[in-house]
């Protein structure tokens, strides 16, 4: 198998986290992960980062908001 | 055209009104408060029912919207002033982002994994808006909706290796941001140890 070093690994994190690899840059940086707690604790942190970005960006509309955006729909269509 | 009124606006609101929380989710992200981006929401809204018949059913309608999205922020802010600034970011070299790459030392990583993970939302929110807009976006857009680069590229109206730079970069500049407010408030990310 193809040999990667720890700064190519550290730099494909996204692409690894975002499943945007081929299956076979996958499993190289799977098998360097496993033996490589430095490249492994640089993963941790942004799957933690992703973690509390996805967690500070969960905010619910307004009910009212479907109801005003209906009724410019509404007003659209009869000046169609 | 051949869809009655009625159907047009009956079709509309069973197919893209249920879009709505998403849309607002990242009209949050542009717009970065809560009035503006119900504005928002209205206007992309509007804009794609205008162009509803337009819409190739079967597509994918989520990434259709969050492009109107996109043109209708612009248009709406007229960015073009701050277009140049983004430009200027996106020119820089890597080495000139900043930091990004910890240096805190390898035993105080789970330091810093920690001081992260007990970060109020509203700092990390902070954080997120004090990056540049297309940064943002496309961190929101990979993060928070899961979308492919490719997608990405399509609602950004960028080429897919722009996506990837703006993710590396935002994530990076996100990350010092957080670093920066971690030693501000206290939060132990293990740098004395190394100090």
């Amino acid at each position: 198998m193809k040999r990667v070093d720890c700064e190519e690994v550290k730099q494909g994190v996204h692409e690894y986290l975002h499943s945007e690899l081929h299956e076979e840059e996958l499993s190289i940086i799977t098998a360097h992960l496993a033996n490589c707690d430095s490249c492994e604790q640089h993963y941790d942190i942004e799957v933690i980062l992703n973690q509390v970005i996805q967690r500070s960006c969960d905010e619910a509309p307004a009910a009212e908001l479907a109801d005003r955006v209906m009724e410019r729909l509404r007003s659209i269509q009869e000046n169609d | 055209m051949p869809e009655k009124k009625s159907e047009k606006i009956a079709s509309f609101e069973a197919q893209a009104l249920p879009l709505m929380p998403q849309l607002y989710g990242a009209a949050l992200r542009w717009t970065r408060n809560p009035s503006d981006a119900e504005d928002l929401v209205q206007e992309t809204f509007a804009k794609a029912f205008v162009a509803w018949n337009k819409y190739e059913q079967g597509t994918n309608l989520k990434a259709w919207l969050f492009r109107i999205m996109t043109n209708t922020h612009i248009n709406l802010y007229n960015k073009k002033a701050k277009d140049k600034a983004k430009t200027a970011l996106d020119d820089l070299e890597d080495w000139q982002v900043g930091q990004g790459e910890s240096v805190t030392s390898r035993s105080s990583r789970s330091a810093e994994i920690e001081a992260i993970e007990n970060m109020p939302s509203v700092a990390i929110k902070n954080a997120l808006d004090e990056i540049p807009d297309e940064f943002r976006m496309v961190v929101y857009y990979a993060v928070v909706e899961g979308l492919p680069y490719q997608e990405i590229a399509d609602i950004m109206e960028t080429p897919v290796g722009t996506v990837m730079s703006r993710l590396h970069r935002g994530k990076k500049l996100l990350k010092t941001l957080l670093q920066d407010y971690a030693k501000q408030e206290g939060y132990d990310t293990g740098k004395e140890v190394e100090a």
